[in-house]
């Protein structure tokens, strides 16, 4: 049994409209991060894994199941869609209650995971009213419930922060950690690239269907030749220190901070430029904290795909 | 099918026959069962005012009348005759018609109307001239003639209009409806076959119509017998086969259900328009009799005639080139009626858990 999630030269076409195109990924254990402007086939991904659409062309196992198998793939994958629509006339509970019922569990099993997952989901206290009167935030929380309440080692999450407060986001992600940590595959597609740039372990970007690059977004940034990696130095003689920069050939640009107390610079190695700053460290210049100033995902998208505003 | 899918089917029953019974827009099919019961239920009252009318004329007849004396009466005897035989009539109208013998002469001719009733019966007699020329006795006790116009209501009315639509409309939407509503993803969603779905989704809209449709068939039933005495009614229940053919109404309502919903199932997943597969099945089952045999076999009406109990005699009034293209075909036996309709309704079922294997919750499109 494979223990990643497989899609080999995948393609989606609905019609004469492209979903996805040739996609090839092998998405380890951790957290995921599906990255794109709209359209460019996020929940077209995220449908594939789960069977809700079938490839056109290739082939997606999650952890060696076939996604046309669901009465298998779904006692490993929870997923929480995008869909705003429930089945009428349902409280919360009574949501996470009949899905578990669907899986075959008994009442009293059913009952008892429906009031952890509704618990971990932080909507104990809503669980009881009907989901027609729930908030769009409350309604994220609830089918992420659903997605929690089997406790499936897959968790596909389509942009589960969206209508959810800062608080409401930050025990989202403690959640998405916990189970990340836990061994769990967190998949999950967002536009709030800061968010995703602090709970990623690794990301897919897309752009109009085709995958433009995959993996942590270290490596991914490191193999953006064409872009020089942006460095934040503070130090205590910042103009020295540029000098001294100046001197190596894979030093491009190097401009002083407005408070006179760093400097940032761009090189075409940084490896390179980490061996020299150990030197110019041992030649008395007190460096304060060194930083990557382009290897968010923010960055990383914008020198693959375009402006952030493609996101949006 | 072994206990995890029929618990998974239990769960799918739960939330389906809740959203079916007790969905808002499903309300017309319930007005729609209702509507042969109005329809008997005013019949019924039509007969109390017409009974009633009848004890009202035996009321004031100057005798006290009996059936054989109303059979009494023979063509040709004089209005003096009739008048000593029964009395003076509660009811008596005449017109005069004034009729030509010759190219400039005319006579006039006296037409009498004469009604009488022992209360139950009524007889209806016509002079010409002074002589009766024509009788009329209708019988308080229409039992036959009743069971043959309650099953015409069956058969034209009830089955191929209120269960075919009604059953159209539950079984349309048992995917369909979600699918509209964006929610079918919440049962694709779960690990359970989505044939096992769409077995639990048939099975509740079976309940659904079946609770809905029985019971209007019940109530029709119970409503037809109540213009009945109560003697009457014991004849017809147990002498005259009323209860098997209650019963066989009932469980004819059911295999309908049977065959119309699995119809409308795989209809519902092969179109995102009920309205060119409900035509083309009712234009299908409605020149069911013009069909070949071979082709009479491949519809629900079928075999449905087949399992009423009541032949209903074709209109006397069928244009004789329309009676012409009825085609025969030999008729089948109950259980082949049974089995050819689960055959049928098993063969839709089995094209849905194909389709539904094949479906993708794509929404934009819709």
């Amino acid at each position: 049994m494979s223990d990643r999630i497989l899609f080999e030269d995948v393609s989606k076409f609905y019609g004469e409209i492209l979903g996805v195109n040739r996609v090839n990924l092998s998405i380890p254990p951790g957290i995921t991060s599906l990255v794109g402007p709209n359209g460019s086939g996020k929940t077209t991904l995220m449908n594939l894994m789960t069977g809700l659409v079938k490839p056109s062309r290739g082939r997606v196992e999650v952890l060696g199941i076939r996604t046309d198998d669901p009465e298998n793939l779904f006692q490993v994958v929870g997923y929480a869609t995008q869909f705003d629509a429930f089945p009428k006339g349902l409280t919360g509970f009574q949501f996470v209650y009949s899905y578990l019922c669907l899986s075959g569990r008994d009442q009293a099993s059913a009952e008892r995971l429906a009031a952890q997952a509704i618990h971990r989901a932080g909507m104990t206290e809503a669980a009881d009213r009907s989901i027609a009167s729930y908030s769009k935030g409350m309604r994220q929380r609830i089918r992420l419930a659903q997605a929690l309440a089997h406790d499936p080692r897959v968790l596909v999450l389509d942009e589960p922060l969206n209508g959810l407060d800062p608080l409401a986001r930050s025990e989202m992600i403690a959640i998405f950690r916990a189970a990340a940590a836990q061994g769990c595959y967190v998949i999950i597609s967002s536009h709030i690239l800061h968010e995703v740039d602090v709970i990623s372990d690794q990301v897919v970007l897309l752009s109009n269907g085709y995958v433009v690059a995959e993996g942590q977004i270290q490596t991914v940034r490191n193999e953006i030749q064409e872009h020089p990696t942006q460095i934040l130095i503070r130090c205590d003689r910042p103009r020295e220190l540029a000098a001294r920069m100046f001197g190596s050939s894979d030093t491009i640009e190097v401009s002083i901070h407005k408070d006179g107390r760093g400097l940032l610079l761009k090189t075409r190695d940084a490896d390179r430029f980490y061996l020299a700053m150990n030197e110019l460290a041992l030649n008395g210049i007190e460096i304060e904290s060194l930083a990557p100033a382009d290897d968010d995902v923010l960055s990383v998208y914008e020198y693959l795909i375009g402006s952030e505003e493609a996101v949006r | 099918m072994n206990r995890l899918w029929w618990t998974q089917i239990k769960g799918v029953l739960r939330l389906e026959l809740k959203k079916t019974l007790l969905a808002k827009r499903g309300l017309w099919i319930y007005f729609l069962a209702a509507s042969p019961v109005l329809i008997f239920i005013a019949f019924t009252f039509a007969m109390s005012a017409h009974r009633s009318r009848m004890e009202d004329l035996s009321r004031h007849s100057d005798k006290q009348l009996t059936y054989s004396d109303l059979q009494a009466v023979q063509p040709g005897m004089t209005k003096e005759e009739v008048i000593a035989m029964l009395g003076k009539p509660s009811i008596r109208w005449q017109y005069t018609e004034n009729r030509p013998i010759g190219p400039h002469t005319t006579e006039n001719l006296l037409h009498e109307h004469l009604s009488y009733s022992d209360g139950q019966d009524d007889l209806q007699l016509d002079l010409s001239d002074g002589k009766v020329d024509s009788i009329n006795i209708q019988t308080g006790d229409n039992r036959g003639q009743d069971s043959v116009m309650f099953a015409g209501i069956f058969q034209f009315f009830f089955l191929r209009l209120v269960v075919f639509f009604g059953c159209l409309g539950i079984f349309m939407n048992l995917f369909r409806g979600e699918v509209l509503d964006h929610s079918l993803h919440f049962y694709f969603l779960a690990p359970v076959r989505r044939e096992v779905v769409m077995v639990g989704k048939f099975i509740a809209g079976l309940l659904a119509t079946c609770i809905i449709f029985v019971t209007s068939e019940i109530l029709q039933t119970a409503a037809f017998l109540w213009h009945f005495s109560p003697g009457v009614r014991e004849l017809y229940l147990y002498q005259n086969h009323g209860l098997t053919q209650a019963f066989q109404y009932v469980g004819i309502t059911m295999l309908a259900c049977v065959g119309y919903g699995a119809l409308f199932l795989v209809a519902g997943m092969l179109f995102r328009n009920p309205i060119p597969p409900a035509a083309m099945v009712l234009i299908w089952e409605a020149i069911n009799p013009f069909l070949p045999s071979v082709l009479k076999q491949i519809s629900v009406i079928y075999y449905l005639k087949a399992l009423c109990p009541v032949n209903v005699p074709s209109s006397q009034g069928t244009p004789a080139l329309l009676a012409l293209l009825v085609s025969t075909s030999e008729p089948i036996s109950a259980p082949l009626a049974v089995l050819g309709l689960l055959t049928v309704s098993l063969l839709a079922v089995c094209i849905s858990g194909i389709q539904v294997r094949r479906m993708e919750i794509n929404y934009t499109t819709e």
